[in-house]
């Protein structure tokens, strides 16, 4: 037995998993180098950032390989501390937080500044599966509204306190990557029929509150309470004309630079908008308009592939689990990555509006780095015992 | 074996869950392949444009202006340079809520200034945000070092040196040369006209001609502007390579204006201006024999230098509320009585139809008298028998009185008008009054009553309603002198192209010519020989000894006297009378026309006379000095480097100016005002 289980988990690693995820992170690198060079210059120069980045792959390694090493039963005994921990590191966030663009975000250790938020997703996926996991009565097929209070919960708590640093990006992407967990769980008729009903009534509210051709004042339904900077974006994701060197400039100078990579791109280093700083945060949120100008199209498909690739191998490893929690664990993981995909590259083009999103594996920031990683850990470490029992 | 999830009873279930998932993943990836494709692949085309659009900044590369200088070369107006600060409110970024206040901070501004600011950078609105507009001049050294070394923190603020005007005569000549202030908005649209906002001719915060011959001359001094392209990152900032050089592209060098050399002699100015004798009033020195300027000077006056920099709404307010006007150019742009200087064209006209010949003699027992009034002669005890010559000498009314009794007005008006009275000169300084040339047309609708002997009588001797300018009168005299012919005063003699060149030379510009028998001429001109040269003459006492000069004096009335003459210190000075000496010289071969107005001054003989004599004895020395009368400089202008940018381009003095002169030249402005009692 003891033989078995060692020696058995290294031919359950998903080694697809794992390529994808270093071949992603040393694009991201490689085009880090480029967006983190100075203003002006073509020449290579290697960053700090790219030099940061690439301790943070070797730490995110690292981090996986430390993960996948614990039985994740004893990670599934220990979600409800780990959970707490989370919580109780995002309250202390409010005192001992560092405040930079008007939101607590950071806790500054050392030369490090980390970013808790980005952990309570994974913390927030674990409380999920555990609860699906221990809920799970297969003479009850579906969820219905009683059932999804408490998941509902889980995953509210920790989004409001993230709203509220405020970080209503980071908010949105837990809040998606919650309801697709909840969904995956299978949810009953009247809930999708609630939730579609949810889905109309929103937009129907943007489609009043931004794109209605009404008289002025406008009657609007909660565009007002939102924050001017908030309510900006929005206006330049629906109405990207109305103020070309507003709120609208980010939006305007990032379509640009992806449109103006064309096929085949403008070269590394090359990139115009990059290189005189035409794109705001340009090595993180932005980072991938500088990959889309100087490599062009065709590698975007490439990096597209590679992300595509990476999430069916989790859904694989969530196919091949052995039981509900580790296949929850490898969805909401899976969604995770997704829905910031799907948001960083859509904002980045003008399809959704601009919110604080990084690109897994390529934005640089070791919080983002290391959270994703330890995500892959765990469904390194759920493939690799899907045999234990 | 293996145990699957799958194996168990949800488990299949649960698969097809995950392959649906994976479908939704893959399908949302779709989505933005789709999008890349469209914006990389379909819009490639327009996004590439813009992005090379983005990357390049045009940069204006101002074209020096062209400089003044006087028939010498002796430089009036040129550049200095001035260290401004410009803000580009599209590159400021938190412009009012932070850089603005620095700025503020370091530069010491009053909250006027500040708001001031603030309103022009929040009034730019679409293409004008790109444009820097200008928010402080002349910045001394010190405050220039402390914005240099926080210019980090004071996004789009620009620091450079840009040559400003420089007045180097001062208020001497103020009127004529004029002075430049900031483009409103409606000529901006105006002047730029159709044309696209890209490398538009004037932009705001340019300087324009305002008055003056910098304002005639507004197109021939301003030069066409250069432009280059620039790398300019995200935050406008000019993108330099390793080497600190600057990255261009599509330079067009700036065209420098063209220069104007003035018929002013600089020296003949000061004198001038140190001859005036009064308050207020003008001297205007012309070529008797081409009309060209030679002198100007109008009293009191004003500091171009200071209406061209950033001339406050309280100084401005002043001198516009001064009772003495010093805005108002007097030579042009005032008309007065002209009093006894009027008394030629009478002659004249009685020459000239016939009526008085050389001999014709008028007896004058202090006065003349007509119907029911009595018209006071200047002297109540009389002149006794006076001819033309002697009336002249003595400035005789009643001789005036009785010729116009014969000849009516109309005669008089007539030669007056073919002399240039009642009209604009036409002098390349806009906004000349035409004075009044009164006749009979013009009493029957401006008089009440209508045209009456009498009026012909006030008009003789420069009354009642006949008005002159000082220029008028310069040319009026020019013309007896001359023979009749009547020019169009000048003050520029020519246009060099920024090399020396000469591009347009300007030439006599005769209006009319005057009929005027060398009889009559003689006639006329003996009498204001005798006025200076003989005992007796109103003006004896500045007569000459090299030259002969012929003048009449006037002392125009401003106020109706009352039966007892007041000595002028009993009256108020807005009530004395104006003083008056118009001559020229040689008699018998003119060069040189002066006419002196001294407003409110007292008699023509001893208030205005003197100043005349003093220039035309200049006149005659430079000439000496010169050799010959030239109309080239004597050391060639200094050329320019033609494309060579920044405030050093605009021509340096001639070594010939005499710092003395300068010096004494720019000291000249005399805004005092009068003990007003």
């Amino acid at each position: 037995m003891q033989v078995r289980v060692e020696r058995r988990p290294w031919a359950n690693v998903p080694y697809a998993l794992l390529v994808t995820v270093v071949l992603t992170a040393v694009v991201g690198i490689y085009n880090l180098i480029a967006a983190s060079r100075p203003a002006g210059s073509e020449s290579l120069v290697f960053s700090g950032q790219a030099k940061n980045q690439l301790l943070f792959l070797v730490v995110g390694l690292g981090a996986i390989a430390a993960v996948a090493a614990v039985d994740y039963r004893l990670i599934q005994r220990l979600v409800i501390p780990i959970y707490l921990l989370n919580l109780v590191a995002l309250i202390a966030l409010r005192y001992f937080g560092h405040k930079a663009k008007g939101a607590e975000s950071w806790f500054v250790l050392g030369p490090f500044r980390v970013q808790p938020a980005e952990f309570m997703k994974i913390g927030m996926v674990l409380m999920l599966a555990k609860y699906f996991h221990d809920d799970h009565r297969p003479n009850q097929a579906t969820y219905g509204f009683l059932r999804l209070v408490p998941p509902a919960v889980i995953a509210l708590v920790p989004t409001v306190l993230v709203l509220t640093q405020p970080d209503l990006g980071t908010a949105l992407m837990m809040t998606f990557t919650a309801i697709t967990v909840l969904f995956f769980a299978r949810p009953s008729a009247p809930v999708w029929v609630a939730f579609g009903m949810v889905a109309i009534v929103g937009v129907g509210v943007l489609w009043n509150d931004y794109v209605r051709v009404q008289g002025e004042p406008r009657v609007t339904l909660v565009r007002h309470k939102l924050k001017r900077h908030q309510d900006a974006r929005i206006t330049s994701w629906l109405d990207p004309n109305s103020d070309l060197k507003g709120s609208s400039y980010h939006a305007m100078q990032s379509k640009i630079a992806v449109g103006s990579g064309g096929m085949t791109g403008k070269g590394w280093l090359q990139g115009t908008q990059t290189g005189l700083r035409y794109l705001p945060e340009q090595h993180t949120d932005f980072i991938f308009s500088v990959f889309a100008e100087e490599q062009g199209f065709l590698k975007c498909l490439g990096l597209l592939t590679l992300y595509a690739v990476m999430l069916l191998a989790a859904l694989v490893v969530a196919y091949n689990a052995k039981e509900r929690f580790g296949a929850f664990v490898a969805v909401g993981v899976a969604a995770m990555v997704f829905w910031q995909v799907f948001e960083n590259i859509g904002m980045v083009t003008g399809l959704l509006p601009i919110t604080g999103i990084t690109l897994p594996l390529m934005s640089y920031g070791g919080s983002s780095m290391l959270s994703v990683m330890i995500g892959l850990g765990l469904l390194v470490n759920v493939s690799m015992r899907r045999h234990v029992f | 074996m293996k145990l699957k999830l799958g194996q168990k009873s949800e488990g299949k279930e649960l698969r097809v869950r995950l392959v649906v998932l994976g479908a939704f993943f893959v399908l949302g990836l779709l989505v933005l392949a789709v999008n890349l494709y469209r914006l990389m692949v379909v819009r490639y085309e327009e996004f590439f444009a813009l992005s090379i659009d983005n990357q390049f900044k045009d940069v204006r590369l101002r074209a020096p202006r062209g400089v003044v200088r006087d028939r010498r070369g002796e430089v009036l107006v040129d550049a200095r340079p001035s260290l401004d600060v410009f803000i580009t409110p599209a590159f400021c970024q938190r412009c009012v809520q932070e850089v603005i206040p620095r700025l503020a901070g370091y530069l010491r501004w009053e909250d006027e200034q500040r708001a001031r600011v603030e309103a022009m950078v929040k009034g730019a609105h679409g293409p004008q945000r790109y444009q820097p507009l200008v928010v402080a001049v002349d910045l001394k050294r010190d405050d220039f070092d402390v914005l240099l070394s926080h210019q980090h923190l004071l996004p789009g603020v620009d620091l450079d040196p840009v040559p400003h005007r420089n007045y180097r005569a001062g208020a001497a000549l103020a009127h004529v040369v004029g002075y430049m202030n900031e483009i409103t908005q409606d000529e901006l649209t105006r002047l730029n006209g159709a044309r696209s906002y890209d490398r538009p001719p004037y932009a705001m915060g340019d300087y324009i001609g305002r008055r003056g011959i910098e304002r005639t001359y507004e197109s021939t001094l301003r030069g066409t502007d250069g432009w280059v392209k620039h790398v300019v990152n995200a935050r406008g900032e000019v993108m330099r390579d390793g080497k600190g050089s600057v990255h261009e592209r599509d330079r067009v060098a700036p065209r420098p204006g063209n220069n104007l050399v003035l018929s002013i002699d600089a020296r003949l100015q000061l004198t001038a201006e140190q001859a005036f004798p009064g308050t207020a009033g003008a001297i205007v020195v012309l070529e008797s024999t081409t009309g060209f300027v030679r002198a100007i000077v109008n009293r009191p006056s004003f500091d171009p230098n200071e209406m061209t920099g950033r001339v406050s709404s309280q100084r401005l307010a002043a001198l516009s509320k001064d009772p003495l006007e010093p805005l108002v150019f007097r030579a042009g742009q005032n008309h007065y009585s002209p009093g006894s200087t009027f008394k030629v064209v009478t002659l004249l006209a009685g020459l000239q139809s016939g009526v008085v010949h050389e001999h014709s003699q008028a007896s004058c027992g202090g006065g003349y008298r007509l119907g029911s009034r009595f018209w006071r002669c200047h002297k109540e005890s009389g002149h006794g028998l006076v001819s033309a010559r002697s009336a002249m000498q003595m400035s005789c009314d009643t001789y005036f009185y009785r010729l116009s009794d014969m000849l009516g007005i109309d005669p008089i008006a007539k030669v007056g008008k073919a002399l240039g009275l009642g009209a604009i000169t036409g002098l390349d300084v806009v906004g000349e009054v035409p004075g009044i040339m009164p006749d009979t047309a013009y009493h029957q609708k401006a008089t009440p009553g209508g045209y009456t002997k009498g009026l012909a009588l006030n008009t003789a001797i420069g009354q009642g309603d006949v008005n002159v300018t000082p220029l008028q009168l310069a040319v009026v005299y020019s013309a007896i002198a001359n023979g009749g012919d009547v020019y169009q005063p000048q003050i520029v003699r020519r246009v060099e192209r920024p090399d020396g060149t000469v591009k347009q030379e300007f030439t006599p510009k005769l209006v009319r010519h005057l009929d005027i028998t060398p009889e009559q001429r003689s006639i006329v001109v003996e009498g204001l020989k005798a006025v200076v040269n003989e005992p007796g003459g109103t003006a004896f006492r500045v007569r000459l000894k090299d030259v002969v000069m012929a003048g009449k004096t006037g002392t125009a009335q401003v106020a109706r006297l009352g039966d007892k003459r007041l000595k002028k210190e009993e009256m108020d000075y807005f009530e004395r009378d104006h003083a008056w000496f118009a001559a020229f010289a040689p008699a018998d071969a003119p060069r040189v026309t002066v006419v002196v107005l001294n407003e409110h001054g007292g008699h023509g003989g001893s208030d205005a006379a003197p100043a005349a004599a003093a220039i035309v004895q200049k006149f005659f020395e430079l000439e000496r000095l010169d050799g010959v009368a030239f109309d080239r400089p004597l050391v060639p202008a200094p050329s320019p480097a033609v494309t060579a940018p920044g405030p050093a381009l605009v021509a340096q003095p001639s070594p010939e100016v005499d710092a003395g002169v300068e010096a004494a030249l720019s000291a000249t402005p005399s805004l005092v005002r009068p003990e007003v009692q």
